[in-house]
C-alpha cells in the first residue's frame, strides 16, 4: 500500500492548504472544500482487503495533521479530515485512528484550545470520534516492524502549515521589558553606590550595556519585522498558481533552496568578519586579570572543531551587536578553569544560543547580580 | 515472573521512539494500560455504544448550549455535508472515478489498467487473507466470562520463520498473532506453528509406518524467549531443560551485561518491559531460532475479537510454496530417500502414496536398497 503514501499525502495538503487559504476552522467551510475535491472517492476503487489497508494509510496520513507542530488552523483540518476519512472510508468494520499515547497530551491541550474558544464545532466533532469509538489508544502512531527506510525519504513536513515561530515575541513582552527597565535602573544605581573606588573597579561591573531594552526589544520588533517579509514575500510568489503542479513543485524548490543558500551565505561572511574578534577573545582570556583593554592582536588560527562551530552558527551580525570582547572575557574569567579551554567552551557556549536567547541570558545574569548585589548590601 | 522493578518516573511507560519509525524504547506493557486508562474517562474505552441523542445531550449540557445551536451543530456536523454524490444516487464504490483531480486516483487509475492489461487473477493468498480477516472482527463469546475484558491490552505479534529458509532481508515471510495483556508467553509458544516442531529425525526405510510417532515436538519440549536481557524458559515439563544457561554462562565469561532467567508459563505480557517494533528471540528444538517483534501494543476495542477463546488470533500467516511428490507432482512431499536406485534424483521426493506404491510390496516389505527420512514440508500448515 506504500506505493501511494506520496500521492494521499499530496492530496491531504491539497485540502488542507485550501482550508487554510479561508483562514477558517468552520466545519463547514472545509466540508465544502472536501465536496468540492469530491474528497470521498479517494477510497473508490479499492478492492477487498486494499480497503482496509489503504483506510489505514490514508488515517495515518491525516493524524499527522492533527498534531504540533501544525498550526491551530492546520490541526483543526486535521481533525476535520480525519473525521471525514473515518466516516467515509469503505472498509467495515470501519479501521480505527491510531491515537498514541505520547500524543494525548497534545490532543487534549488542543481540545481545551478550541473548548475555550468556543470553537463548538471542532469540540464536537473531536467528541463525535471519541463517541463513535473511533479511536485505538495506543503505544505508538503507526505498526512497528523494525523496518528500516531503504530509500531515505524524509517526508517534508508542509512548511505552510507550521507553526510559526512566536516565543520571542511572547517571552519579550512589554512586561517583561519594563520589568527589566526598572532593574536595570536599580542595578546601574547600585553600581555607582557600591563602586566609586576606581576606574578599574568601575569598568570591571560593566556587564550590562547601558541601552540593554532598546537593543532587546529593536532585535525582537526586527526578527518580527523578518518574519513578516518572509511570510509575504511566499505569499507573493504563491499567487502565480495555475501553472501545473509539476512546474509549482519544482520552483518552490528552487526557491526554498535559494533562501537556504542565502541564509547560509549571510552566516559564511558574519563568521569571516567576526574572525579577529573570536582571535580577540580567546587571547585577552588567556591572559591574566580581569584586564580591560584589549591587547596586542596576536594571530592565532582557530583550531578546527571553533572553525566549525563558527561555520555552523546561524546569524552573525547580532552576535556582532550584541556582544564585545568585554563582556566575553569576563564572563570567561568568572570561571577559574584553565583560561584556553574556559574560553574555547565560552564560545562554543554562546555560540550555539541564537541571538534572543543570548540578550535573554544576559538579561537574566544582570537580574542575578542585581539580587545578588542587594543581597549582600542587606 | 519479570523482576522489574517499576519505575517512579511515568515518563519512562509512556512509549516513545527510540529510533524514529522503527522502534521504541523499553517500556513495561502494564504500566502502560494504566497509564492510558488513568487518562481515558470510563466511556472512552467502553464497549458501549452511545446514542446520538445521549451525546448531544452531554454536550449541550457540558458546552453549555442551547438547542438551536445543537440542531445547528448536529445538521452542520452530519455525515451528509461530506457526501460527494446526489443523494438519491448510489456510487460504485468499486470503480475508480473517471476525471478525479485527487492523485491518488489519478495513480490508481493507472495501475488498475496496467493489471487488467495483465489479465492476472486473485491469487490464494489474499482470498486466504480475506477469510482470516472475516474471522476476526467483533466476535461475541457465548459466555459472558469469555469475554474480552473493556481495557485489556491487545499485542499484535510478528513471528519470523527462521533466516535460512529464505533469503531473510527480501521477504520476510512471518505469522502475526494477536494476544491479550493476559496471555502468557508459553501460550504464545503453543501457538507458533513451525515445522521443525513436526520433523521426524531418524531413517524409518524398514519401519514407515512408526514414523508419525516421533514428532519432534513431544521429544525435545525446551524453549525459550528472549526479552530484554531476560530468558524465559519453558519449564511445564520435567523433561525440559534450562536451554538458555550455556548462553547466560557463555556471556558471563565474556563480561556482557548480564542476563536473567523466568520461567515462560509464569510471565504474562502485562509483566513484561519490551521496545515495540524490536526484534527479539523465540528458540525451540536447540537450534531453531525466530525473530519475534512486538508491532503493537493498544486497548481493546468494540471490533476486536471479544472472545478470549479465540486468542492467540492468528490474523496473518505467509504462505511459502509447497515442495510436491516427484512422482504424482500432486501430493505435497512426506519422504526424503538417498541412495535410492527407484529415484530420479538423489535425494528424492515422494508423498506418501507414491512411496509406499514404489518402495514397498502389497505386504508391506521393503524393495531393493535405499534410505528414507520423514520429509515435513513448510508448506504444512498452509
Ligand atoms: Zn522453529
Ligand atoms: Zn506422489
Amino acid at each position: 500500500m506504500d506505493y501511494c503514501r506520496k500521492q494521499v499525502k499530496s492530496d491531504c495538503e491539497e485540502l488542507l492548504s485550501r482550508f487554510q487559504q479561508t483562514e477558517s476552522v468552520r466545519f463547514e467551510v472545509f466540508s465544502k472544500i472536501w465536496r468540492e475535491m469530491n474528497f470521498s472517492h479517494i477510497f473508490y476503487g479499492t478492492l477487498k482487503r486494499e480497503k482496509r489497508a489503504f483506510s489505514r494509510l490514508v488515517l495515518d496520513i491525516a493524524y499527522s495533521f492533527f498534531l504540533p507542530p501544525f498550526s491551530f488552523q492546520i490541526r483543526v483540518g486535521g481533525l476535520y479530515l480525519l473525521y471525514g476519512l473515518y466516516q467515509c472510508q469503505t472498509a467495515s468494520p470501519p479501521e480505527q485512528i491510531r491515537l498514541a499515547l505520547k500524543d494525548w497530551d497534545d490532543v487534549k491541550k488542543f481540545e481545551k484550545d478550541a473548548v475555550d474558544a468556543q470553537h463548538y464545532d471542532t469540540v464536537y466533532i473531536f467528541r463525535k470520534l471519541m463517541s463513535l469509538k473511533a479511536f485505538h489508544f495506543t503505544a505508538m502512531p503507526t505498526l512497528l516492524a523494525y523496518q528500516k527506510k531503504r530509500k531515505v525519504e524524509r517526508s517534508a513536513l508542509c512548511e505552510d502549515f507550521l507553526e510559526r515561530a512566536s516565543r520571542p515575541q511572547e517571552l519579550i513582552n512589554i512586561e517583561l521589558l519594563e520589568e527589566l527597565s526598572n532593574i536595570h535602573g536599580l542595578y546601574e544605581k547600585m553600581k555607582t553606590s557600591v563602586s566609586s573606588i576606581s576606574e578599574q573597579a568601575n569598568s570591571s561591573v560593566n556587564l550590562i550595556h547601558k541601552d540593554l531594552m532598546p537593543r532587546l526589544r529593536s532585535t525582537v520588533v526586527h526578527f518580527y519585522n523578518w518574519q513578516q517579509r518572509k511570510d509575504g514575500a511566499e505569499e507573493d510568489e504563491d499567487s502565480g498558481e495555475g501553472t501545473s503542479s509539476q512546474q509549482e513543485c519544482s520552483i518552490r524548490a528552487e526557491r526554498l533552496a535559494s533562501i537556504k543558500s542565502k541564509a547560509y551565505g549571510q552566516a559564511a561572511e558574519a563568521s569571516k568578519s567576526r574572525r579577529h574578534r573570536q582571535v580577540e577573545v580567546d587571547f585577552t582570556s588567556s591572559e591574566a586579570g580581569p584586564s580591560n583593554t584589549p591587547g596586542p592582536s596576536r594571530i592565532t588560527k582557530p583550531s578546527l572543531k571553533a572553525r566549525t562551530n563558527e561555520n555552523v552558527h546561524i546569524s552573525g551580525d547580532v552576535w556582532q551587536e550584541a556582544t564585545t570582547t568585554t563582556q566575553i572575557n569576563r564572563l570567561t574569567s568568572l570561571d577559574s578553569v584553565p583560561e584556553g579551554t574556559a574560553s574555547s567552551h565560552t564560545s562554543e557556549m554562546f555560540h550555539t544560543l541564537i541571538h534572543w536567547t543570548l540578550f535573554a541570558a544576559l538579561s537574566l545574569f544582570c537580574m542575578l547580580t542585581c539580587n545578588m548585589s542587594m543581597k549582600l548590601k542587606a | 515472573m519479570a523482576a522489574y522493578s517499576l519505575s517512579t518516573d511515568s515518563t519512562t511507560n509512556i512509549p516513545d521512539y527510540e529510533y524514529l519509525d522503527v522502534n521504541t524504547k523499553p517500556f513495561h506493557i502494564g504500566s502502560f494500560r494504566e497509564e492510558w486508562l488513568s487518562r481515558l474517562k470510563a466511556g472512552n474505552s467502553s464497549y458501549r455504544h452511545e446514542d446520538d441523542d445521549t451525546f448531544d445531550a452531554n454536550f449541550a449540557k457540558e458546552m453549555e448550549v442551547g438547542v438551536e445551536t445543537m440542531t445547528e451543530l448536529r445538521s452542520v456536523c452530519s455525515v451528509d455535508s461530506l457526501r460527494c454524490h446526489p443523494e438519491d444516487q448510489q456510487p460504485d464504490t468499486d470503480v475508480v472515478p473517471a476525471d478525479s483531480t485527487l492523485k491518488t486516483l489519478e495513480q490508481r487509475k493507472k495501475r488498475q489498467d496496467y493489471k487488467a492489461s495483465l489479465k492476472v487473477t486473485k491469487n490464494r493468498h489474499d482470498l486466504y487473507a480475506d477469510e482470516l480477516e472475516r474471522l476476526t472482527f467483533g466476535r461475541k463469546p457465548g459466555a459472558e466470562a469469555d469475554l474480552v475484558p473493556e481495557g485489556e491490552v491487545i499485542l499484535s505479534i510478528n513471528v519470523y520463520y527462521p533466516a535460512t529458509f529464505e533469503k531473510f532481508t527480501y521477504v520476510r515471510p512471518h505469522m502475526t498473532l494477536l494476544m491479550t495483556g493476559s496471555h502468557t508467553l508459553a501460550e504464545l509458544r503453543d501457538a507458533i506453528c513451525c515445522v521443525s516442531d513436526l520433523q521426524v529425525c531418524g531413517e524409518f526405510s524398514n519401519t514407515p509406518d512408526m514414523a508419525p510417532d516421533f514428532i519432534s515436538k513431544d521429544h525435545f519440549k525446551s524453549a525459550f524467549f528472549y526479552f530484554e536481557g531476560v530468558f524465559y524458559n519453558d519449564m511445564r515439563f520435567p523433561e525440559c531443560q534450562d536451554i538458555s544457561i550455556t548462553t547466560i554462562e557463555w556471556a558471563k565469561t565474556r563480561n556482557f551485561p548480564s542476563y536473567s532467567q523466568a520461567k515462560m508459563e509464569d510471565t504474562r505480557f502485562v509483566d513484561l518491559k519490551v521496545k515495540v517494533g524490536f526484534p527479539y528471540l523465540y528458540c525451540h528444538q536447540g537450534d531453531c531460532e525466530h525473530l519475534v517483534i512486538i508491532t503493537d501494543v493498544r486497548l481493546s476495542h468494540k471490533d476486536d475479537c471479544l472472545d478470549k477463546k479465540l486468542y492467540p488470533l492468528l490474523t496473518h500467516k505467509h504462505r511459502v510454496t509447497t515442495q510436491k511428490c516427484a512422482v504424482c507432482h500432486v501430493f505435497i512431499g512426506r519422504w526424503v530417500t538417498t541412495n535410492n536406485q527407484f529415484a530420479p534424483s538423489d535425494p528424492c521426493l515422494f508423498c506418501d502414496k507414491c512411496f509406499r506404491m514404489l518402495h514397498y510390496d502389497a505386504d508391506g516389505n521393503k524393495l531393493g536398497d535405499f534410505l528414507a527420512y520423514p520429509f515435513v514440508d513448510r508448506g504444512a500448515f498452509n
